[in-house]
């Protein structure tokens, strides 16, 4: 026998934070600085107020308002999914989770029609007009954005799949907790830039 | 996967390692240190393409109108009647900057030493998620295979000088250079950022969340502290670099115009789109750019710590002052990135803010130099090759990091911006530094990588022609920069100011050939010490730190039994009440057995306290373990 598999006889001690758990956070916190950075040149690239002719001040589209409240509402979902699943109430658990997931499904329908909306105004994310740079801006963040949420997406349909399968429970809570977290990341990240968008146009 | 869970999953397969098949143990291998030998032998690759570019080009800086017909026959139509194309000069200076930066200097040191050292020295089986490290190093092998691509596509590669700055990165029309090669320069810059982040997060969640029983934060070597701060700046940098590469992504291929105002090509305005600021870019690229020297400089730093203490026989000199400087180091980094853009038509006052605070760093570096010197001083010196190298370290941190001082002066900084002693300084400080970290690494750590020792001899020969050619190539510099001769010029002796610096060029070139060759003793040294070097034994240094506790037989899981416990610091040489010289950290003391046994001792816990235990949230547990609280 092998010297490592002497090593499998031993009983480690176990890290105080599931290693995934701190690697999600470490991700999270890498991915706020790229919105850092794009919202960062966002504001150096707004005009001071004397240069105001040179930035396009327009209303975000009003489905980027249903997104927010979306979003809202499924991060409720998205706990008490986790809530369920710590109560052992598996089949809640597994609707809360469908329902989540949905609800994710309609944030980026909507987010869809936000920019088919900006389009109809001529707001696009290329165009010749220096001052609607502020226009590509808000394509720029709101794809950004996107991308995070088809990620949760994926993630949310992996713990349904684990929960239909009976894997998610009050004592196997790595994968739906991951969920969880990152879920409502997305979601408080997409209110931050709703509100910095609504507001530092 | 987690340790914990791959440990779980080893529970019902005990015999998977049983059958490691070569593909999964050498290639797709999920075992950290064969992680940390693919880094360092494709960061030796690259560093060998990186530095003959530079004698390319410094060939034709020392003889501009000689013919070298051996070019012709290397390069084709960039060098036609063996004499080097303009474009292809700044091809090649572009791509050794970023080849040199990330390539070697990042990817080459942190992640070789980072993957070795992290798990080895803080005593965890393996990374925190050996599968995200696995796939840090392919992301870095797929973005160091693009970039060499891109130095053979028909345009040529990126030539805008490693900063890429647009417009002329984002012009196709500027330079053949800004076509496909500039194309797939972002392409491989992308895939480093990946690999870069999937790197540092197992880094920083190895350190904080892996460590065996007594390796509380200031028990952990120097080197981990180092490595912990290097992937924190990583972690914090390379997203805003994305954020940077993306926009200029989006001007180059898609139209938009964040970094592209109004510009003309030969008296027609080249673009549709207009009003975007070339200086965001800087602003974006340096947030990334300035904490990247660091996490170039800082895993060298924290090498040299362990080396120099080790061969001195002595505790590294104010350990504690030591790990404030690295984060006093760290924190700065992030707010001084202005200082590379005094003459972008800055506000003084905002200039004067970042040279301040540019200054400071001087002070946590000086504590760095000032403590290593302060550890050799009356050291029972052994002057192993590592220990060789880590000394020169401190010479070129301290002969390069005095220079960063005049051009942190932003009245200074506004003659000598874009000079030769701008190239001086990084590649001093920077540059032959962190190199010099890195070859003091591999040197120190060879035997624990591979079982056997390197050779001596060759060491020397390495570290002094190395050492005395480093010195001769940038020194020089400095001069050529006060007097004003500009960087990245293709032949500046044509202008009748600058044509008495002809010697001085040859000079330097000789010396970097020289240099050059150096690097060969040391190749030969380091692959046939492999397989034909002495046996190195479990501890060949008689070092403290918990690497040299593992078998001499390399297994995946790093310790056959338990993981050691360790009972002190890492730094216990030449303890007086001990005979020998050194004291591991894992070895215990008689008052270390007689705590152990009270423990033992103890009455199990009662049921209430149990379930207070289990019901305690996962952050106070996470808090007590970072910091080492029982």
């Amino acid at each position: 026998m092998s010297n490592s598999s002497k090593v499998n006889r031993i009983k480690d001690q176990q890290p105080a934070v599931p290693p995934a758990r701190l690697n999600l956070w470490l991700f999270m916190l890498a991915s706020s600085m790229l919105f850092a950075a794009v919202v960062s040149a966002f504001i150096v690239h707004r005009p001071d107020a004397e240069g105001r002719g040179a930035w396009t001040a327009f209303d975000l589209p009003v489905f980027f308002l249903y997104s927010t409240i979306i979003v809202v509402a499924s991060s409720v979902t998205a706990y008490l999914a986790q809530k369920n699943a710590k109560n052992d109430e598996l089949a809640a658990n597994r609707n809360l989770l469908l329902v989540t997931t949905v609800l994710g499904v309609l944030f980026c329908i909507s987010q869809y029609l936000g920019w088919q909306q900006m389009i109809r105004l001529d707001l696009t994310f290329v165009n010749a007009r220096p001052e609607d740079i502020s226009a590509s801006y808000v394509w720029v963040i709101t794809a950004l954005h996107f991308v995070h949420i088809l990620g949760g997406i994926a993630l949310l349909i992996a713990t349904w799949i684990s929960a239909v399968r009976l894997n998610v429970h009050k004592k196997s809570m790595g994968l739906m907790t991951i969920t969880h977290t990152y879920w409502h990341f997305v979601g408080v990240l997409w209110i931050f830039l709703y509100l910095f968008l609504y507001f530092a146009q | 996967m987690s340790t914990a869970a791959m440990h779980a999953e080893h529970h019902h397969h005990e015999e998977h390692h049983h059958h490691e098949s070569f593909i999964s143990k050498y290639v797709f291998s999920m075992d950290h240190k064969m992680i940390s030998k693919q880094f360092l032998i494709t960061g030796m690759i690259m560093g060998m393409v990186g530095m003959i570019m530079s004698l390319l080009f410094r060939l034709q800086l020392a003889w501009p109108d000689e013919q070298f017909s051996i070019l012709e026959t290397l390069l084709g139509k960039w060098a036609v009647d063996g004499k080097l194309d303009p474009n292809f000069y700044m091809g090649l200076v572009t791509i050794h900057g970023t080849i040199m930066v990330f390539y070697v200097l990042t990817a080459g040191l942190s992640g070789t030493f980072s993957n070795l050292l992290i798990p080895l020295q803080v005593g965890a089986r393996d990374m925190a998620s050996p599968f995200m490290n696995m796939l840090s190093y392919w992301f870095f092998l797929a973005s160091s295979v693009v970039l060499l691509i891109s130095v053979g596509v028909e345009t040529g590669p990126a030539s805008g000088g490693w900063t890429v700055y647009p417009p002329l990165s984002a012009l196709e029309k500027a330079m053949p250079g800004s076509g496909l090669g500039m194309t797939l320069w972002l392409v491989a810059i992308a895939l480093f950022i990946v690999s870069s982040l999937l790197g540092g997060i197992n880094y920083i969640s190895t350190v904080l969340n892996m460590r065996t029983k007594g390796m509380s934060m200031n028990r952990m070597p120097l080197t981990i502290w180092a490595f912990f701060f290097t992937a924190i700046l990583g972690l914090l940098s390379f997203p805003v670099l994305l954020g940077a590469a993306l926009f200029l992504i989006f001007d180059r291929s898609f139209g938009t115009s964040f970094y592209l105002s109004d510009i003309y090509l030969e008296g027609v305005g080249a673009l549709e789109n207009i009003g975007g600021s070339p200086v965001l870019y800087q602003h974006l690229f340096w947030f990334l750019g300035h904490p990247e020297v660091y996490i170039i400089l800082m895993p060298a730093l924290g090498i040299t710590s362990e080396v120099i203490s080790c061969n001195a026989r002595k505790p590294i000199f104010g350990y504690t002052a030591m790990v404030i400087s690295l984060m006093g180091i760290s924190f700065l980094s992030f707010i001084v990135w202005g200082h590379h853009m005094f003459i972008t038509g800055m506000n003084p006052f905002l200039g004067s803010v970042f040279m301040i605070l540019t200054l400071i760093i001087a002070v946590p570096s000086a504590v760095k130099a000032f403590n290593y010197i302060t550890t050799l001083w009356r050291g029972n010196l052994r002057f192993t090759p590592a220990m060789l190298f880590s000394i020169g370290l401190v010479s070129f941190f301290i002969s390069g990091g005095l220079t960063g001082i005049y051009l942190g002066n932003a009245a200074l900084d506004i003659q000598l911006h874009d000079s030769y002693f701008v190239v001086a300084h990084f590649h001093l400080v920077m540059g032959s530094a962190a190199i010099f970290g890195m070859f003091a690494g591999i040197y120190h750590w060879f035997p624990k990588m591979y079982g056997r020792m390197m050779n001596n001899t060759l060491g020397y020969v390495h570290f002094w022609m190395t050492f005395i050619t480093a010195y001769l190539v940038f020194f020089p510099m400095h001069f050529m920069g006060l007097a004003g001769v500009p960087r990245r010029y293709y032949q500046f002796t044509l202008v009748k100011e600058f044509d008495v610096w002809m010697d001085v060029n040859k000079l330097i070139t000789v010396s970097a050939i020289a240099a050059g060759v150096a690097q060969l003793f040391f190749l030969w040294n380091f692959f046939y010490s492999i397989f034909r070097g002495k046996k190195a034994g479990t501890n060949p240094w008689q070092a403290t730190t918990l690497e040299w506790s593992t078998p001499e037989e390399r297994i995946h899981g790093n310790w056959p039994g338990e993981i050691p416990t360790v009972y002190r610091g890492p730094h216990e040489y030449s303890r007086p009440d001990r005979e020998e010289d050194f004291f591991p950290q894992y070895i215990p003391d008689e008052s270390d057995l007689a705590q152990t046994e009270t423990q033992k001792t103890k009455t199990a816990p009662s049921e209430s306290e149990v379930e207070e235990t289990e019901s305690a949230s996962v952050f106070f547990a996470a808090i007590k373990r970072v910091f080492g609280l029982s």
